[in-house]
């Protein structure tokens, strides 16, 4: 429930702010060659994550680099709750 | 006053140059939150105040620890939803020479005149950066720039402030958020701190506006800042000083 709370979540910021990007895949890369998400935008998806479902996972030990890093560390989280 | 109320963080606002800034804030109609580690008079005046009350929210916190300042903003994000304007003001001095100064007093100045500067505007920018909007002004000191006797991690703390002024400015502009210091001069508020009076009207006898800084001095300069309308000037320091240091 959680993973796809996030990928709508992921899906719903990279459309908006990077609508020329290409098809978002599980394993498109989120920064340069790939979805081409800077710094800045990194953070406000992490910012984004965080209003949205409580927890971050760009605060964890490594930085999520694709959709699957992403959806991993929600579905570690369930497991933990 | 803006069309819309604000909602503005300021960090230790419970007395002293602080409690002026909330005050302005709340006079201005915007929703005002402030903390420090314990509350005030003041504050339960506020909080008591039919008139501030639904726009003032207190919350105790030492924001030299990072959970402490992380439940500050989220209290105040679960009320208002957003944060417009964050004045980083929360500050502490220990005076005396850097020869007999101990870690301990030290790491007090830094981790909450840095540190916890750092923590707020951290917390802050990253909801700022998802509205693409907003404010940040960082209560330095004219010390920072000049120096003082007895004064030198302050001073030290209060010079980096200035820096981060710089580097978030370039790091946050393209963003719509402003970033800006304001370095107060000598005000009577209690950081006028191991002064005495013969000290202070020697100051007084130096500034050409002839008097010490009051609250409302600073206050003015910062609601100026903060004004969505002056959304051109960023990076800058303000010196409110009366003209000490020009």
């Amino acid at each position: 429930m959680a993973s796809n709370s996030a990928e709508q979540v992921v899906r719903d910021f990279v459309a908006r702010v990077k609508p020329e990007a290409p098809a978002l895949e599980l394993d498109t890369p989120l920064y340069a060659d790939g979805v081409g998400l800077d710094s800045l935008e990194a953070a406000e998806l992490s910012a984004t994550l965080e209003d949205e479902l409580g927890s971050d996972p760009f605060t964890s030990d490594e930085m999520p680099q694709t959709l699957r890093d992403i959806l991993a560390f929600y579905a570690e989280v369930a497991v933990e709750a | 006053m803006t069309s819309e109320p604000r909602v503005v963080i300021i960090t230790g606002g419970s007395r002293g140059l602080g409690a002026g800034l909330v005050q302005s804030y709340l006079d201005s109609g915007d929703r005002v939150a402030t903390c420090s580690r314990s509350g005030t008079p003041q504050v339960e005046t506020w909080q008591d105040d039919p008139d501030t009350s639904d726009r003032f929210l207190f919350v105790p916190a030492d924001l030299s620890k990072s959970a402490d300042a992380e439940t500050f903003v989220k209290a105040v994000v679960d009320r208002w939803g957003q944060v417009d304007v964050l004045v980083n003001n929360a500050g502490v001095a220990r005076d005396g020479v850097l020869g007999l100064t101990s870690d301990d007093d030290i790491d007090t100045v830094i981790d909450l005149n840095l540190k916890g500067t750092l923590y707020m505007s951290r917390l802050v920018s990253r909801r700022m950066l998802v509205r693409k909007r907003g404010s940040i002004v960082n209560i330095s000191s004219i010390v920072g720039r000049s120096g003082y006797r007895g004064l030198a991690v302050y001073s030290a703390t209060k010079a980096a402030q200035e820096g981060l002024t710089r580097a978030l400015a370039r790091e946050l502009g393209s963003s719509g958020i402003t970033v800006n210091a304001i370095a107060p001069g000598y005000l009577r508020t209690e950081m006028s701190h191991g002064l005495d009076e013969a000290q202070l009207q020697q100051i007084v006898r130096r500034t050409p506006a002839g008097r010490l800084g009051d609250p409302e001095d600073v206050a003015r300069a910062c609601q100026f800042l903060t004004d969505p309308r002056n959304n051109y000037m960023t990076g800058q320091v303000l010196v409110i000083d009366g003209g000490l240091t020009g």
